[in-house]
């Protein structure tokens, strides 16, 4: 179902060994080489939404279930943790664990009723989630400081450069635990029944697949992701405003990034991200604060949608199996049937 | 406990109130009804026709209820375009989810634009025979709101009308209870289904009309209306335009007494209250909503 199931011949197992390799490097050593803070923000920004969005394809790459309301989560881990940290006078990045961890618990619940529906129906209550979660960070003011939002002290003694430093690494360390997460769920029976799910809903529980159950862990997975996400947001940032925490702009991007790069490859939500946080920076360096970056993300989502709904990953797939002289061992072209110009004749 | 004096003014404020919401809602109901399509997009066009009312009244001095003559028919053709060009293009084994991230790609386009070409200040309307008010014994009720509720009532009652009488709305009916067997028919059902899009695009601007009247607006206002409207058309059952018109005067009415007794946050939370009360205990909606369960 996945891309794993494509057959690879040996040499490739080697470039993506190296591959790896180049990311970890490029990762450890970047944070020491950022020629300055704005480049470093960038970064951490990008790697935040590379998590992010592997976490949203938990739920939305392997059950199919589409949900425009993540920032939910992120908002609430975001607001857990900065109040544990401004009223508790908690530590900041255990918190952000914690937020995680209460935050899936609660999603267990939330999943409990809004799976209880499919397709459209449930996109209407992810979006509700987020207006009435913001409604309550709003209206709240005693407990959240209201529409002026929660400043949260900055970790430690830090420079601004050290702040970034750390959360670049800290991000980085959740992204790996995510993409490792997903990874294992793809591979595992959960996995199998999740992507049943996606396939047909009404025939993986007449097979006997505990659809409900499964659909709940991987929301609730996926909703603690985000939620840690959110909290390290939180630790990081120091400054929260509910209406920017509780926006369905950053539930969409999620979306956006996973549909864009693939939702059903590992790397697809990480693709996506790379080319979306910087394509947004640029807009907002070289435009200023116009809301003409609304409409550049606008254009890219219809034009995935329309053009490329299933990512680019898949698209370059298709490309090189067109360039690339059909597959010569009958075994690799029997599991190859699928695609017509792989079958010889 | 307020006094009843208070109670029966916010009753009669959340009944003209939810005749506008019933007004808001109608599109929705449409577009799921022909095409199974939720279009995050209508309220983003509510306010583009608020827009568009807005500078038709400034700059060429058109009355806002006139303005409609205008609208309307742009949003219709526009609306079969939408149909036409983009949604129909989506794979259909794919076309719930596709096409809830393509309208929100055009709320995302009609935001955009409308935050450059207007800016992202607050507009309103006001025309002197909608800022007084008309006194019913104890209650006093704003002319805006009443003018909003007759609107939003023909409208709904021609719609009604069309859908009812006219030998295109009974094709359009055939097409929402069984596309196939309509087609067996001989119904061309992409082009009724084009037509329905068009219809629901055209209630938008209608109510974007009333909308400028009643409130004031800026580009990212859609986003509060989304789960407001959506709201409406789940606990009215999707797919049912009575149902969605009952359970907007349902709603307005319980907004407009929380209004009156508890605050602005509580009346807004009514709403998601409810959502989740009938996904817990109805999920096919209270009004009908024989479609839902296909969901």
């Amino acid at each position: 179902m996945g891309s794993s199931e494509v057959a690879l011949p040996a040499a490739s197992n080697r470039w993506r060994i190296a591959a790896a390799a180049l990311a970890v490097v490029v990762l450890a050593v970047y944070p020491l080489v950022a020629p300055n803070a704005y480049l470093l923000y960038v970064a951490v920004f990008a790697l935040m939404y590379m998590a992010l969005a592997t976490s949203w394809n938990i739920m939305g790459g392997l059950t199919g279930y589409i949900s425009l309301g993540h920032s939910a989560f992120f908002g609430l881990g975001a607001y857990i943790t900065g109040l544990a940290v401004t009223r508790g006078s908690l530590p900041h990045l255990p918190m952000a664990v914690v937020a995680g961890l209460v935050v899936g618990v609660l999603a267990i619940g939330i999943g409990y009723v809004a799976l209880r529906v499919r397709g459209a129906s449930f996109v209407i209550v992810t979006i509700a989630l987020v207006y009435m979660f913001n409604l309550l960070a709003q209206g709240w003011r005693s407990l959240t400081g209201g529409s002026t939002g929660l400043r949260v002290p900055v970790i430690g003694d830090l420079s601004r450069m050290q702040v970034h430093t750390l959360f670049f690494y800290m991000f980085a360390l959740m992204l790996v635990l995510v993409m490792a997460t997903w990874w294992f769920i793809d591979r595992s029976k959960l996995g199998m029944g999740l992507k049943a799910i996606r396939e047909d809903e009404d025939k993986a529980q007449a097979l006997g697949v505990p659809t409900n159950a499964y659909k709940i862990t991987a929301f609730a997975i996926s909703a603690g992701f985000t939620a840690l996400g959110g909290g390290l947001y939180a630790a990081w940032f120091n400054a929260l405003d509910p209406v920017f925490v509780f926006s369905i702009i950053i539930g969409a991007n999620m979306v956006l990034m996973s549909l864009l790069g693939g939702v059903r490859h590992l790397l697809g939500p990480v693709l996506g991200a790379v080319i979306v946080v910087p394509a947004t920076e640029y807009f907002l360096v070289q435009l200023g604060e116009t809301q003409i970056h609304l409409v550049a993300t606008g254009l890219l989502l219809a034009f995935v949608v329309l053009v490329m709904p299933d990512g680019i990953i898949p698209a370059i797939a298709a490309l090189r199996r067109r360039r690339d002289p059909p597959a010569s061992s009958i075994r690799e072209s029997a599991a190859g049937a699928a695609t017509p110009q792989e079958v010889t004749p | 406990m307020p006094s009843p004096s208070l109670l029966l003014q916010g009753l009669a404020l959340g009944i003209l109130t939810g005749g506008v919401y019933a007004l808001l809602a109608a599109g929705l109901t449409l577009y799921f009804g022909v095409m199974r399509v939720v279009q995050i997009a209508h309220p983003a066009f509510l306010f583009l026709g608020a827009y568009l009312t807005y500078f038709l009244f400034t700059v060429v001095g058109v009355d806002p209820l006139l303005s409609i003559v205008v609208t309307v028919p742009l949003f219709f053709v526009l609306g079969m375009a939408i149909q036409r060009y983009l949604i129909s293009r989506l794979r259909s084994d794919s076309l719930t989810m596709m096409s809830v991230l393509l309208t929100f790609a055009l709320a995302l386009l009609i935001e955009g634009s409308l935050g450059v070409v207007a800016s992202g200040s607050f507009r309103s309307i006001t025309v002197d025979y909608a800022t007084r008010s008309f006194q019913l014994g104890t209650v006093r009720l704003p002319n805006d709101r009443l003018i909003g509720f007759a609107v939003a009532t023909v409208t709904l009652l021609v719609l009604f009308a069309i859908l009812r009488y006219s030998r295109y709305g009974q094709a359009l009916r055939a097409t929402i209870q069984h596309p196939e067997a309509a087609r067996l028919l001989g119904i061309d059902t992409d082009r009724i289904s084009a037509v329905g899009f068009g219809l629901g695009l055209a209630t938008a601007a209608v109510g974007g009309a009333v909308l400028a009247l009643i409130t004031t607006f800026f580009p990212a206002a859609h986003w509060g209306w989304i789960a407001r409207l959506m709201a409406i058309i789940v606990v009215g059952g999707l797919g049912s335009v009575s149902g969605a018109a009952l359970a907007a005067v349902m709603l307005g009415v319980i907004e407009a007494l929380v209004l009156v007794t508890l605050d602005a946050t509580w009346a807004a939370l009514v709403f998601y209250a409810f959502l989740f009360l009938t996904l817990v205990f109805r999920p096919h909606g209270f009004f009908g909503g024989r479609l839902a369960g296909r969901f």
